[in-house]
């Protein structure tokens, strides 16, 4: 009914290949952008975009870059963080010597700079694979964290060692630094991962990406039907280190503000890689599905846990009610049993929750904090059983079923 | 929809018998850390200082009449979540407490922006004095660099400096490169040798090659700058290697009695420089006892109670609420703003009288800030571990300003300059 396709005909090559070929997908995406670019801004509180908004599209568009290595060409990197710390430094040293520089031309010029470490970084990929590359990357993340904090030069020998954001303007509008309004922020972050967007999604499916996709299945295979390894294995890093590098210069210029060098320890490496596992390896949307969970979810679960439930109004219950029971109901219909027994968790936590309130429970800040970190976890087991090919997966199987409902197989 | 039917019913109910306990007051959140790496000297601090409010709300009411609403949002340490604990609490507070150098680079450019006053005691960026630069920052009643100043004063009371080696044990992160400046300056003053041993955020637990390397140069001594589980790395490390204890001073965020608990009498000797100090007897704490412990408010234990960690959050507190205190006297309002309590922490002047009042006297010393400098720069005293509790084993020691004035105002001016445009509160004199 909601996703029919019948009737959509496709009377040419261009409109078959088109990137939307169903027409309620596009729509989707419109409604996506609308509200990325329309109502979020108008409604969205500072907190909301400093908390939610901005680090989810930044992380995404981090997981993108990890995901042209790793989900397109098949070559395992635990060294994103590092190469976001690259892009970040490189931005800094930049706009530090040339003031002039408009911020957002650094900060697209500086996944350059990384993407030329990570080529270095990636040389070793032409001789080793799997898991003798993850620790070969592995060399590049300890490495240039040593030569952050070692190298002086990179802070403008700053006592502190930490770097700090500058306020830029555009025409008089600042971009960067603490004067920088949120919504400009969020902006430049949304417009320039739009762009880094659309162009993966076109080179994933253009020869390189077909290249990337036959390396990652069998380099052999595809060694003899004419692709040159090298050449493939190179560009994945070199463009996956790129917009890990864009992504970088944005996560310390237009989110924190200032950085120190064990900001892009391993620990951050490891966030990226989850976000990309979860959210679906060799898929564009999954980096979004991915970050939602991983970035948004506790900040979301903190705020609910700290809510007094039965000072909620009414009205709110409803449509809180109203949302689970349609999910509820959407699951009976889909019979998929996973999202049944989520929503069904999550309805007796809500319920549980406001009763142990109402009674005068009440959950201090670090216990809170603990439980955050047991229901995020527990939801990544989850997620990977009831799905070990990640959201992207998940949603692409309830748009199929959605396509055929209310007729199953 | 039964479920839910019932929990509108039992929200009702619990609305009507007014368990809601809905908070007013004045809003002072704490930007506090009880998980994660650093969480066993979070806790002490965190525990004093809620219960010092804790004390006042039930003793007193509050200050002038109003309550203080003294919530927690836990950061763990990790700045992304104290720049997330910032701007959720930032719409109503009063005051942020940032609980980190790391936090407190963060928030530090935008409290211009957002007039909130940061109060940083005894952390942060040590320019952070220089009111007339810094004028929403507050790191009363002293900054590191009187700490490194005072350590290199209380050693040189033992013996000439020049031709000995100091070496430097640092957390590799901007809170422990933060005394370097004025360490080196003093090196050259006065002739000694000073060696900084990074350790980083990875092996605070094993630093066996730090002392290593503190076991071949066999330095005069060593000063430690350490915070979580370094400081206990550091001290167990130092027994196993034999390091005479008397030779080994910390920051006073390195002297943690637990710490030091782990080796009893093989500590013996430790000494921390602090600018507080624990004092069961005094009058302060038997109110918390009465207010708050027997009533079953308190999260903390008697031996934490015992430690110099919880007396600081205490005076932590303490310097918060005197604050609050004087805005009120000055503005004759006892619902004051942050713009107001920024002018309250800007003119604080607690004095002796002033802390025998509070049943406070010898757990700081008396301080007073102004426009110009927001740090006080009351000195502290230097403590030694005796196997079972630290004791002062100095008198009253005055770090010495005007060696690190033009340091500090040559970085003030640098950071200013950094993030241009900066306003400058002209107004102040001298």
């Amino acid at each position: 009914m909601l996703y029919r396709t019948a009737g959509q005909y496709k009377t040419s090559y261009e409109a078959d290949q088109a990137l939307f070929p169903v027409r309620q997908d596009a729509i989707l995406l419109m409604v996506v952008l609308a509200l990325a670019y329309v109502i979020f801004p108008l409604t969205a509180s500072e907190f909301t975009f400093q908390t939610l908004l901005i680090p989810i599209l930044i992380y995404s568009l981090a997981a993108m870059g990890l995901n042209i290595l790793t989900g397109y060409a098949g070559q395992l990197s635990l060294g994103t963080a590092a190469f976001m710390g690259v892009g970040a430094y490189a931005c800094y040293k930049m706009i530090t010597l040339m003031p002039w520089m408009n911020p957002v031309i650094a900060i697209l010029l500086s996944g350059v700079f990384s993407a030329g470490v990570g080529v270095a970084f990636g040389i070793p990929s032409l001789r080793i694979k799997g898991f003798y590359l993850a620790i070969a990357t592995l060399a590049a993340q300890f490495f240039l964290i040593w030569l952050f904090e070692k190298w002086a030069w990179l802070y403008n020998y700053n006592a502190s060692g930490a770097i700090q954001v500058p306020n830029l303007d555009i025409l008089g509008v600042y971009v960067t630094g603490p004067l920088a309004s949120s919504v400009t922020q969020y902006y430049v972050v949304l417009v320039i991962v739009t762009l880094l967007t659309l162009l993966c999604i076109n080179l994933t499916r253009g020869t390189l990406g077909r290249t990337w996709k036959a390396t990652r299945d069998m380099d052999i295979a595809a060694e003899l039907i004419g692709i040159n390894l090298m050449k493939s294995k190179l560009t994945a890093f070199a463009v996956s280190s790129y917009i890990v590098g864009v992504a970088g210069a944005l996560f310390v210029f237009q989110w924190r503000g200032a950085a120190e060098p064990n900001l892009f320890e391993i620990g951050l490496s490891f966030e990226v890689l989850f976000i990309a596992i979860i959210g679906g390896l060799g898929s564009i949307l999954g980096n979004y599905l991915g970050a939602i969970l991983i970035v948004g979810l506790p900040v979301v679960l903190n705020i609910v846990g700290e809510i007094e439930l039965h000072d909620v109004s009414l009205a709110v219950w409803v449509i809180i009610a109203l949302v689970l029971g349609g999910l509820f109901a959407a699951a009976v219909s889909l019979r998929s049993k996973g999202t049944m027994i989520g929503v069904a968790v999550v309805t007796l936590l809500l319920v549980g929750y406001a009763f142990a309130q109402s009674r005068g429970f009440e959950l201090h800040s670090a216990m809170i904090e603990h439980l955050n970190i047991m229901i995020v976890g527990s939801l990544i087991v989850f997620f990977l059983i009831i799905e070990p090919h990640g959201l992207a997966r998940l949603w692409a199987l309830i748009r199929e079923k959605l396509i055929i409902w209310p007729f199953p197989h | 929809m039964k479920q839910f039917a019932k929990l509108a019913i039992a929200t009702a109910v619990g609305v009507v018998m007014g368990t809601a306990a809905i908070a007013d007051g004045l809003y002072a959140p704490n930007l506090a850390y009880r998980t994660g790496p650093f969480a066993a000297t979070g806790i002490p601090l965190m525990n004093g200082q809620r219960d010092y409010i804790a004390m006042l709300n039930a003793r007193d009411g509050g200050v002038g009449g109003i309550a203080i609403d003294f919530d927690e949002c836990e950061t763990g340490y990790s700045t992304a979540k104290g720049v997330e604990c910032y701007e959720k609490t930032r719409g109503s507070a009063i005051v942020t407490q940032p609980w980190s150098t790391g936090i407190t680079l963060q928030v530090l450019p935008k409290t211009n922006v957002d007039q909130i006053p940061i109060l940083a005691p005894g952390y942060g960026f040590s320019p952070m004095a220089d009111g007339r630069t810094f004028q929403w920052a507050f790191n009363a009643p002293s900054g590191y660099w009187d700490a490194a100043d005072m350590i290199v004063q209380y050693l040189e009371g033992q013996g000439d400096l020049s031709g000995k080696e100091i070496a430097f044990l640092h957390l590799d992160h901007p809170y422990g490169k933060e005394p370097i400046p004025v360490f080196e300056a003093m090196a050259e003053a006065k002739g000694f040798d000073f060696n900084p041993i990074p350790v980083g955020l990875t092996e605070m637990q094993n630093q066996s090659a730090q002392w290593l390397q503190i076991r071949r140069t066999r330095p005069d001594y060593v000063v430690m700058w350490g915070w979580g589980a370094m400081n206990a790395g550091a001290i167990t490390e130092a027994v196993k290697t034999r390091f005479p204890m008397e030779n080994f001073v910390g920051v006073w965020w390195s002297g943690h009695d637990a710490d030091l608990a782990l080796v009893g009498d093989a500590g013996k000797g430790y000494k921390s420089i602090s600018f507080s100090f624990p004092d069961m007897d005094a009058p302060v704490m038997a109110d918390i006892r009465k207010h708050v412990v027997d009533t079953g408010l308190s999260l903390s234990n008697e031996t934490e109670m015992q430690g110099v960690f919880y007396a600081r959050g205490i005076v932590i507190s303490m310097i918060l609420v005197e604050g609050i205190k004087t805005a009120q006297d000055h503005f004759g309002t006892a619902e004051i703003d942050a713009t107001q309590l920024r002018w309250g922490l800007e003119n604080l002047n607690v004095t002796e009288e002033r802390l025998a009042e509070l049943g406070m006297s010898g757990m700081v010393p008396p301080f007073s800030t102004s426009c110009s400098n927001h740090t006080g720069h009351s000195g502290g005293w230097m403590l030694e571990w005796d196997g079972a509790a630290f004791a002062k084993v100095s008198d009253h020691l005055m770090p010495n300003v005007d060696g690190y004035a033009a340091l500090a105002a040559e970085k003030a001016a640098e950071y200013a300059e950094a993030n241009a445009p900066w306003p400058i509160n002209e107004a102040c004199e001298g």
